[in-house]
């Protein structure tokens, strides 16, 4: 190789394309990508990264790669800790590890290490010729990815916009509502507040999680639509079970719907009748509004 | 002829800031003379982590530290992320802002380790003109820290003591000297940790880091999970004489022990300082001390009263 000064970006571009390299520092050093800015010959490091009395320059390099998946992979299980408990650590790592290589993190935050992890899965899903399900079908993948979804939200929910030190609509204020007017009120959901529909009970899963005892096994759920809501109060995130008619009632309200649009939102996914779905409304205000679901009404 | 610490506060003993302490720290009040934060975790956060932030602002002078500045990269800097800096220094008044010699990653890619830049006149002009630029736009005493490193480069043509007293001087800016990182990174090159301290413009030195590491015989690393060993706190006493006292902090960062322990580490410093013992500037004066000299003994005596007190780049959610 030549000797002399190199660019200092010709140095960084090489020094990050060797410590990332999936293979290691010899793999990163022999890479495509680091060989069309520093070509080195095997053995040649040392022209460019100099030894130490006690280790050679791979060795030193070594200490940086092996740092940089230990460290984002530490913050993925954070991240999404009961998917690492149900996937096994080696399982987790495996997956972890590559997603790492697909979508490396291009932000000054940790906190958005994990943002495309859900969608990782649901892209690298087995196709059917892998032994995974037909399309249409509901499969293992599945509830990784409704896992990964629910431990995501529960991550952007706990430090995003709240409602801390500001009102939230009361069932009072809500009886209070011109009752002429109610059918196309809107009603405000709050910033913190997140709908979720998935294809396994990943909910009810991450609670018993969470409540088992140390070692205890907790035997992975069968597919079953499950809807939740999920928001923060006193900064503590909090979950909900919802019914499909109070999930699609939400889901319309939240998207800027009337009062009557959501109804017929609900009444469309249930079996009730329209008398059962409107006496069973009353209670469900009451429920929404207790847990601060809604901002406001217009 | 510059003023000790560029004539910023020494503001005393203070801890790093960790999530795992919140409760204890917003519960039992300990007497810490400040706090310093981990900048990424609380810029973006609308939850708790700045909530905390915010009440603990209100009773301590707090320095904000950040790990994504990558002074030292190619890449253009950031001005979203430095505007999100300046709001969060001034909503905690700050004292000053800090981050590292180094660069994070390059082609917009953020490896989330302080990498290590090679020690060359390119480098140098590199960094000074950037950190020229975000001063003008911070708008607030800014300080770049010698990070741990575990590599040298064949292209550099000067020592890393160099490198840092020529980039503060050009710069005009401060120093935040990491003792603990001076000796592991001299340990992992074969130098003189004294002399590297010795080297230094110590006018311009406005801070102090504690840590303990991992020593592993051949290299050591920067592990921050362990308290400080004696041959940094003798580094300690020589920085500490060299300067005449600067704000010291101690950072702990894996298996954190309770507050109580770190805020322990942290005073040992007392016993490393000789005759230099701590002149508080005003924020970090305790009633009742009629003169500097008086001061020392009744900060002592306020943390002897409480014994108390202690961030990841990660803060995990509390979920109900």
């Amino acid at each position: 190789m030549s000797a002399g000064p190199r660019s200092l970006d010709a140095v960084q571009r090489w020094f990050q394309a060797v410590i990332t390299h999936p293979e290691g520092v010899e793999g990163g050093v022999e890479s495509e990508e680091a060989q069309e800015i520093i070509r080195l010959n095997r053995g040649e490091l040392e022209a460019v990264i100099t030894r130490s009395r006690n280790l050679t320059a791979a060795e030193r390099m070594g200490v940086y790669a092996n740092a940089y998946y230990a460290r984002l992979l530490e913050c993925l299980g954070e991240c999404f800790p009961v998917l690492r408990q149900a996937l096994s650590e080696d399982v987790f790592t495996g997956f972890a590890f590559e997603y790492l290589q697909r979508y490396p993190s291009r932000s000054y935050t940790l906190d958005k290490l994990g943002e495309n992890f859900p969608r990782f899965l649901e892209e690298t899903r087995p196709g059917p010729e892998d032994g995974g399900a037909e399309p249409g079908e509901i499969g293992w993948p599945d509830f990784l990815v409704d896992l990964a979804i629910l431990e995501w939200t529960l991550a952007k929910v706990f430090d995003g916009p709240g409602t801390e030190g500001q009102a939230t609509l009361t069932h009072e204020a809500l009886q209070a509502f011109p009752a002429e007017r109610f059918a196309e009120a809107r009603l405000v959901t709050v910033p913190c507040l997140r709908l979720l529909e998935s294809r396994f009970p990943v909910n009810a899963y991450f609670t018993a999680v969470r409540q088992a005892e140390e070692g205890e096994e907790v035997p992975l759920p069968d597919p079953a639509p499950e809807h939740t809501a999920i928001t923060r109060r006193n900064y503590v995130v909090r979950r909900y079970t919802l019914t499909p008619p109070q999930h699609a009632l939400l889901t319309a309200l939240q998207g800027g719907g009337t009062v009557a649009e959501a109804l017929a939102a609900a009444a469309a996914v249930t079996d009730l009748d329209d008398d059962a779905l409107a006496g069973a409304l009353g209670n469900w205000f009451r429920v929404f509004t207790a847990e601060g679901f809604f901002a406001a009404i217009e | 002829m510059k003023p000790p610490r560029l004539g910023h506060d020494n503001l005393g003993l203070g801890v790093g800031l960790r999530s795992v302490h919140f409760e204890h720290i917003l519960v039992h009040q300990p007497a810490v003379d400040w706090f310093e934060i981990i900048s990424e975790n609380y810029i973006d956060s609308q939850g708790r982590p700045r909530y905390v932030l915010q009440q603990i602002a209100e009773r301590y002078p707090v320095v904000m530290h950040g790990v994504s500045l990558s002074i030292g990269s190619t890449d253009p800097l950031d001005f979203e992320y430095l505007g999100k800096l300046k709001r969060l220094a001034k909503e905690v008044d700050a004292k000053w802002i800090s981050d590292h010699i180094c660069w994070t990653g390059v082609l917009g890619r953020n490896s989330h380790d302080l990498l290590p830049v090679p020690f060359t006149e390119q480098t140098l002009r590199h960094v000074v003109e950037r950190v020229r630029t975000l001063q003008d736009f911070l708008e607030r005493p800014f300080v770049l820290e010698n990070p741990s490193s575990y590599v040298t480069f064949q292209d550099s043509t000067m020592e890393e003591w160099e490198f840092v007293s020529r980039m503060a001087e050009e710069a005009d800016c401060g120093l935040l000297l990491d003792v603990n990182n001076v000796y592991v990174s001299s340990f992992n090159h074969d130098l003189d940790p004294d002399a590297f301290i010795r080297s230094l413009p110590h006018e311009r030195i406005v801070q102090f880091h504690l840590a303990g590491h991992s020593n592993y015989t051949t290299h050591i690393i920067d592990t921050h999970d362990n308290h400080v060993i004696d041959p940094v706190w003798e580094l300690y006493r020589t920085a500490h004489e060299l300067t005449g006292g600067v704000s010291t902090l101690l950072e702990w960062d894996a298996n954190i022990p309770p507050f109580p322990v770190v805020h322990d580490e942290v005073l040992k410093a007392k016993q490393f300082m000789g005759k230099h013992l701590p002149a508080p500037g005003p924020v970090a004066r305790i009633a009742g001390a009629e003169t500097p000299e008086d001061a020392p003994a009744l900060v002592g005596a306020a943390h002897a009263a409480i014994a108390s007190p202690h961030p990841l780049h990660h803060i995990r959610p509390e979920v109900e």
